[in-house]
């Protein structure tokens, strides 16, 4: 075990640690927001976009995120604009987790008795009233353990970002292996719990509200 | 600036070779991690502390740590230790512990979900324990946690790309080579994502008609 | 002008159609599920439809409020056409629908349920629309179960608040889709209690039910519907005790022989 290098390096460790916390924040808010608006536009069966919108899911959830970082990572100089790691990063993770969320909201919204929407119309409310007071709310609770499942993913995802040159804490890690190759069974370990310590009670929460949304579907 | 197809028809064998790659890969890690995420969800049902201990650290460990990592670990920290696997293998391990703990809770939820109403009939009937497992609950389980598995072999195939890293020439891999030889970023990833979007797809497909042939819907008199 | 569109002018008296329904046809697929169905409601009025399952009573409930498409006919609410599908946010204030299922909003409490559409659609200020819910909770008699959540309130109880609900919209015309065919037998009278009390105050209503005792006490007029199709209709006095066709006659058999 070779803490003292782990030690030396905590500095730029932490750093790195910010920056993936930072990254996969930008991914689950920026991911969250399209795969909302992609899956009210496919729930209202909107025409022409709605199945447009079909495709970029498919090839979102059918594609390895690696490839989606290359693809855009190479492909926006191809067609002349400039990217540096980060853009290409953040790009690729927001597409990516804007499709795996517009499918988990889609079985959510779809999880909501069609009763309920019946209800909402003869009351006379519009169509994003209903949406926003009786669907979405109740879809929430169904949809909220697999959308923290994903954010927990995409966190660990992140990790993936080093291949393109960002520097994430993957990236800080195989710096400092480089320069110390002896340590570099103590810089992963050190690397895993980093991660663990922000999956794991994650993981725990997303247990915690899934027994409660099971819970609740006992009518 | 137009698009030229042409160098991407030239090197589709190759192409094909890595999905070749990608499919092994795949199913030898999708099989590698049935029978270790059978083993663990059992574990973790155990009435003895030390194993449900190890089978948790295992399944806890693996699912929150980045599957990168987790290879990186095995392919490059493991020989400090002795353990030289070859890239493939590494890859393959690496990837069956990973699936495995994810596919370990789907099997442990599968069994969880069975209604204890079926165990207490199995039970009035004179059954075992080890009958009630295998003719009660297991094919209930099964019947439960088959779309998951289903997902689980999807996450697989797109896992795969991860030995691209550690230069298997699987489909991801080799798409990056194609690229950097031809410069048709465009077209090869193109391609390539087509190539993954028909295998991600034609492979659920297959296993939901498998499903839906071998493990019916109950029919309700 | 023609009969419609005399009818469209949403005339002046105190008496006049409330709900016209024009030789409406509806399929489900390759099955007809409406078959020039006409009939005419005024308002005050109590009409009752009765009729074997798939005879198409609730789809006709339910394209009155637009929930449901048709293929032919027209439809018109207070003068306004439904069948064209325009304004049917429009339609839909005029109309109380309750369901079978209750469909009360889980995630609210009694009270919200009643105050959100007067909020949302009436644009009623939070202490207006609180006010009016609280008495007509009261009006239903579970003015202390205000601030509990359906799942916390019997089959009866959420089906009041789901006549509440409908009431603070103050419709003109109530729609009742077989509304205690899910009620536990005890808890059906409570209800029905309700309605007859809206009757009595003067509440338009058209009530798809099974409840044979209600429909004689209460509807000014009895419908036969089966098959898609209006067999016959008159006061409950004639229907129940001489009905002309004879398949009104096999129902009634067999229904008031539960």
């Amino acid at each position: 075990m070779d803490w003292p290098v782990v030690w030396e390096s905590r500095g730029i460790l932490l750093h790195g640690f910010a920056v993936t916390l930072e990254l996969s924040a930008i991914a689950i808010v920026g991911g969250g927001i399209v795969g909302l608006v992609v899956a009210v536009i496919r729930f209202a069966r909107v025409p022409v976009v709605g199945p447009i919108l079909r495709v970029y899911i498919n090839i979102g959830r059918g594609t390895p995120l690696l490839m989606q970082l290359f693809f855009i990572f190479f492909g926006f100089p191809y067609f002349g604009i400039n990217i540096d790691a980060f853009a290409a990063a953040v790009i690729a993770l927001v597409a990516y987790t804007g499709a795996y969320v517009a499918e988990i909201v889609r079985s959510g919204l779809e999880s909501v008795h069609r009763g309920q929407r019946d209800a909402a119309l003869s009351l006379g409310l519009s169509f994003p009233q209903m949406m926003r007071r009786v669907v979405i709310p109740q879809a929430g609770i169904v949809a909220l353990p697999p959308l923290v499942g994903l954010f927990i993913g995409v966190i660990k995802d992140t990790s993936l970002t080093t291949i393109i040159g960002y520097n994430e804490l993957m990236n800080v890690s195989q710096s400092i292996v480089a320069r110390a190759p002896n340590a570099i069974f103590t810089v992963y370990v050190v690397l895993a719990a980093l991660y663990f310590i922000v999956c794991y009670p994650l993981s725990l929460l997303a247990s915690r509200l899934e027994r409660r949304a099971l819970v609740g579907q006992q009518r | 600036m137009i698009l030229d197809w042409n160098s991407v028809w030239s090197n589709l064998g190759m192409l094909v070779d890595g999905l070749g790659v990608t499919v092994q890969i795949s199913i030898l890690s999708f099989l590698g991690a049935l029978p270790l995420s059978l083993v663990a969800a059992l574990s973790r049902r155990s009435r003895w502390i030390p194993i449900r201990l190890v089978a948790a650290t295992y399944v806890e460990i693996f699912r929150n740590t980045p599957a990168l990592v987790q290879m990186f670990f095995i392919f490059f920290a493991l020989p400090s230790f002795g353990i030289r696997l070859d890239a493939i293998v590494a890859g393959v391990v690496a990837l069956a512990l990973n699936i495995g703990a994810y596919m370990s809770e789907a099997m442990r939820a599968g069994i969880q979900s069975v209604p204890n109403g079926q165990i207490e009939a199995a039970a009035s009937l004179g059954l075992n324990g080890r009958q009630t497992f295998t003719r009660v609950v297991f094919p209930q389980a099964l019947r439960n946690v088959y779309p998951a598995i289903v997902n689980l072999l999807v996450a697989t195939i797109l896992a795969s790309s991860l030995l691209s890293t550690i230069a298997v020439p699987e489909l991801t891999g080799t798409a990056t080579v194609i690229n950097s030889r031809t410069l048709r970023t465009f077209e090869v990833f193109a391609v390539v994502t087509v190539m993954y979007v028909v295998l991600t797809n034609t492979a659920s497909s297959l296993l939901d008609l498998l499903g839906r042939f071998f493990l019916p819907k109950e029919r309700y008199a | 002008m023609t009969e419609l569109e005399g009818d469209r002018a949403g005339s002046n008296g105190a008496n006049r159609d409330i709900v016209v329904v024009s030789h409406v046809y509806k399929k489900f697929g390759a099955t007809a599920v409406l078959r020039d169905v006409s009939m005419r409601v005024c308002t005050g009025e109590v009409v009752v439809i009765i009729g074997p399952s798939g005879s198409g009573k609730s789809t006709l409930l339910r394209s009155v409020n637009g929930l449901e498409r048709i293929d032919a006919g027209e439809i018109w609410v207070d003068g306004i056409p439904v069948h064209r599908r325009k304004n049917l946010r429009q339609v839909r204030t005029r109309l109380g629908m309750i369901f079978q299922q209750f469909n009360l909003f889980p995630h609210l409490t009694a009270l919200d349920n009643l105050t959100l559409a007067p909020n949302l659609v009436l644009k009623h200020s939070r202490t207006e629309a609180n006010e009016e819910a609280m008495a007509l909770l009261d009006r239903v008699g579970l003015k202390d179960k205000a601030r509990a959540y359906p799942g916390q309130l019997s089959g009866g109880q959420q089906q009041r608040v789901a006549i509440a609900r409908a009431l603070a919209m103050k419709p003109a015309v109530m729609l009742f889709d077989e509304v205690t065919s899910a009620l536990d037998p005890e808890l059906v009278g409570e209800v029905l209690n309700v309605m007859r009390g809206l009757a009595r105050d003067g509440m338009t209503m058209v009530v798809v039910t099974h409840e044979m005792a209600f429909a004689r006490d209460v509807a000014d007029r009895v419908v036969f519907m089966d098959a898609g199709v209006f067999v016959e209709e008159g006061p409950p006095g004639t229907i129940f005790t001489s009905p002309a066709d004879p398949r009104t006659k096999q129902f009634l058999r067999r229904v008031l022989e539960k």
